[in-house]
């Protein structure tokens, strides 16, 4: 459904010049949730930022549905790890963004807003500033804004990363009830191996400078995951021991 | 943790902190005042005198057409000067070959005194109060177009990035993220601008035409009425306090999001 083919990423800073990514190729299916995992600066983000057309690839391309990917998709969302609400609108004109961009009328615009508020548990809080709400708040405002314009993919960049671990755990749960509820294909980035065990279908391993997929995943759990201790399971330990090994966090440490 | 508890204080002496600008104020009146009794009146008068003068000038009505027509003046010359200078700026915010040829000149002129060019205004306009009100206007130009410019240039990256993921077209962009995110420089800008705009105001009086509070000020200073100089002086600073008032005014009732913004980021 969406085919990253053999793309890489080289830009230019006033110091030297950087190749984020070489040559990394895989096919996200349609519906699946996958998570791009490794450590930082491995090119996880850019490619996220590619598939949003936020950056073009420097060589390779991005097919979604069968068509060449080229600028921003409107069936694509992004939620991003700093959220940036805009401090001038309240919660709900931010999650209007997306649709004003579209020229919805305003009736409309609201109600779908406030569905999309409604999905993350927020239409209380609609009317106030953004600045007012917790870092927990914020981040499913912007899951709501992405929500709200109905993407058939939505890009997760490390979206929970500067949240404390009650919070971050509570919307691991969330998010994963969202996407068995929707159906949406999810592509999620972290550097957090149980978040990829827990909400992901595979997980993309990400390694080196240019970064490259080294190796994918299939996570064999049961759905819903929620349900059940996925952290003390057996095959999650074995999958999170074979991922830290394969990454080589270990032989860093050593050496 | 209190203040007290930091600065190692017991609570009696924090409460006699905020009394302490007054208190300074008070200290100084009052030196001032008791100065007068070996000091003669002409060279810095009392604050007495001055409030006396203050009420009489208001009393006999000497002050209300001076007043008129130099609010006149600066509310005219400086509001066009501000939107002319915000105008401008996003002008050349928005399009790059706009900025570029119009940088070499503004930077020239934001840094040539201003003065100056008070000959070259008669010249063009003769003594007039029009010749005033366009030297208001190009002394207050300036500041409020570069801060514009600088807001625009300042925009949050991630508020560009927001604005480019949710498809958002050039003048969108420019109308939701970049105009309101340069909402605080702008208002910087004007409270600059605007005091511009008063200096402005009373050196053209005093130097195109004598009108208003110049005219007062010149008159009074050639007399030796240091009381009523003085009580004029005092309310051309009340244009400066009220400037800085109107501009904080502005910001809260209308961009309440700036401070709230802020303090959330602390």
């Amino acid at each position: 459904m969406l085919d990253i083919e053999r793309v890489g990423h080289v830009y230019e800073t006033p110091q030297r010049r950087v190749e984020a990514l070489r040559d990394v190729s895989l096919s996200v299916r349609e519906g699946e949730f996958m998570s791009f995992v490794g450590p930082s600066g491995c090119g996880k983000t850019t490619l996220l930022r590619i598939l949003d057309g936020l950056a073009e690839p420097s060589g390779g391309r991005i097919v979604f549905n069968g068509h060449e990917l080229r600028g921003v998709s409107r069936d694509i969302g992004f939620v991003f790890q700093d959220i940036n609400l805009l401090p001038w609108r309240s919660v709900r004109e931010n999650v209007e963004i997306g649709l004003e961009a579209r020229g919805m009328p305003a009736g409309q615009r609201r109600e779908t807003a406030l569905e999309a508020l409604r999905m993350v548990g927020l239409e209380d809080v609609a009317n106030v500033p953004p600045y007012t709400l917790s870092g927990g708040m914020q981040q499913r405002v912007g899951v709501a804004r992405a929500l709200a314009l109905h993407p058939k993919v939505l890009l997760m960049d490390e979206p929970f990363g500067h949240l404390d671990n009650f919070t971050r755990e509570t919307l691991q749960i969330e998010i994963s009830k969202l996407w068995s509820k929707l159906g949406t294909t999810i592509v999620f980035v972290t550097h957090d191996v149980d978040e990829a065990i827990f909400l992901s279908d595979r997980i993309a391993l990400f390694q080196g400078q240019p970064g490259r997929v080294t190796r994918i995943l299939e996570v064999d759990l049961p759905h819903p995951r929620w349900e059940f201790n996925v952290r003390g399971d057996a095959r999650a330990i074995e999958m999170r021991e074979s991922i830290i090994e394969h990454l080589g966090v270990r032989q860093e440490v050593l050496v | 943790m209190s203040v007290a508890a930091v600065r190692g204080r017991r609570p009696s002496t924090q409460m006699l902190e905020p009394l302490l600008p007054a208190a300074a104020v008070a200290v100084v009146l009052g030196v001032w005042q008791w100065s007068g009794s070996f000091l003669s009146p002409i060279l810095i008068s009392t604050p007495t005198r001055i409030a006396q003068d203050l009420v009489e000038l208001f009393a006999r009505g000497v002050i209300f057409s001076p007043l008129a027509e130099s609010l006149e003046e600066l509310v005219i010359g400086g509001s066009v000067g501000i939107l002319a200078g915000i105008a401008l700026g996003v002008l050349m915010g928005r399009y790059e070959v706009v900025d570029k040829v119009l940088s070499p000149f503004v930077n020239f002129l934001n840094a040539t005194p201003l003065v100056v060019i008070i000959p070259l205004v008669i010249i063009w306009v003769g003594i007039s109060q029009n010749a005033r009100l366009l030297f208001i206007f190009l002394i207050t130009l300036w500041p409020v177009l570069l801060n514009t410019l600088a807001g625009m240039r300042n925009v949050n990256r991630g508020y560009v990035d927001v604005g480019a993921a949710f498809g958002l077209s050039e003048t969108q962009m420019l109308r939701k993220i970049t105009l309101p995110a340069a909402v605080p420089f702008i208002l910087a800008g004007i409270r600059i601008s605007a005091g511009l705009a008063i200096i402005g105001m009373i050196v053209s009086e005093m130097e195109v035409s004598l009108t208003g509070l110049g005219y007062l000020l010149v008159t009074y200073g050639n007399s030796f009425f240091t009381g009523r100089l003085l009580a004029v002086v005092f309310l051309s600073s009340m244009f400066g306090v009220a400037n800085v008032l109107l501009v904080k005014w502005i910001q809260a009732s209308f961009f309440p999001w700036i401070a709230g913004a802020a303090a959330d980021q602390r």
